[in-house]
């Protein structure tokens, strides 16, 4: 038996919550009595908070998915970054061997694993919309990150990794990238990251093929 | 009177939860970035009236409070 998603559940429960409503306001005359007076509080107040948390947590992880970040037409280039058929683009090789989950692409390497990480991006999200909508945004090829790229994202999945323990030049920098002295994707080792600038030359790779 | 008053007060408080739920099924439905400023912005500010509403309708009406007499103190 197939047990119901929880966004059907949620649709389930908003619906019920309106209808519960829908009589009270149809009759507000059953509050008079303590039952009503109960039925009337949980369809009041502790119903549509319930819904609107669990509306708000399916919105957050919602905007965590590859195609939600890619539903901005100033995104389109980096999401055809992925695609580019060559294993020096870091993104592209990441998302084509599904080193990182290609659902939550974006997400897993541009959220910071730090403490309210999470908050901070989706912060950062909204901020995005406020400027395509009432501000000037910039061009695909002209978007910087905020600040330098911290190698803890990388190094979130690769310390400890066999690959990258084994690696003689990782060994001998480590302290370096632990640090941030030395940067994975600026410092001419990993330096090939989107390249929205030269995507014209590129070749790419189609699923399936 | 005062029932009266409560309930037009629910009354109000129900519609406004209803559109604001109507407004979070939309924006659930409408997989934009926008949508979520459409829960926050317009569906949560409609729920918090709502929710604000009806807490308030449960207070007891304050001139009814200082109409009555001072308890006797014998």
């Amino acid at each position: 038996m197939n047990l119901p998603s929880p966004e059907t559940l949620l649709y389930a429960l908003l619906v019920i919550t309106a209808i519960l409503i829908a009589i009270i306001v149809v009759r507000p005359s059953i509050t008079v009595s303590a039952t009503g007076k109960m039925l009337a509080f949980v369809s009041f107040c502790v119903l549509p908070v319930l819904c609107g948390s669990m509306a708000a947590s399916t919105h957050i992880e919602r905007s965590k998915q590859t195609k939600f970040c890619l539903s901005c037409h100033i995104m389109e280039p980096y999401g055809k970054s992925l695609y580019v058929d060559d294993p020096s683009y870091i993104p592209a090789a990441h998302f084509q061997n599904h080193r990182v989950p290609p659902d939550e692409a974006c997400y897993t390497c541009h959220t910071d694993y730090g403490l309210y990480g999470g908050v901070r991006a989706k912060l950062g999200g909204l901020r995005h919309i406020y400027i395509q909508y009432f501000g000037t945004p910039p061009r695909p090829e002209d978007i910087q990150l905020y600040k330098p790229y911290n190698n803890r994202e990388c190094l979130h999945c690769h310390a400890g990794a066999r690959s990258f323990e084994t690696n003689a030049v990782h060994t001998a920098i480590r302290d370096q990238l632990t640090s941030n002295e030395m940067s994975c994707i600026s410092s001419g080792c990993h330096d090939s990251v989107h390249n929205v600038k030269d995507q014209s030359k590129a070749k790419f790779w189609t699923p399936g093929q | 009177m005062k029932e009266i008053q409560i309930e037009r007060a629910l009354r109000i408080s129900g519609l406004l939860l209803i559109l604001g739920i109507v407004v979070e099924i939309i924006s659930l439905l409408w997989e934009k970035p926008l949508a979520f400023l459409l829960f926050v912005g317009v569906g949560g500010a409609l729920t918090f009236l709502g929710i604000v509403l009806y807490l308030y309708s449960l207070l007891p009406p304050t001139h009814e409070a200082a109409s009555q007499p001072p308890p006797k103190i014998s």
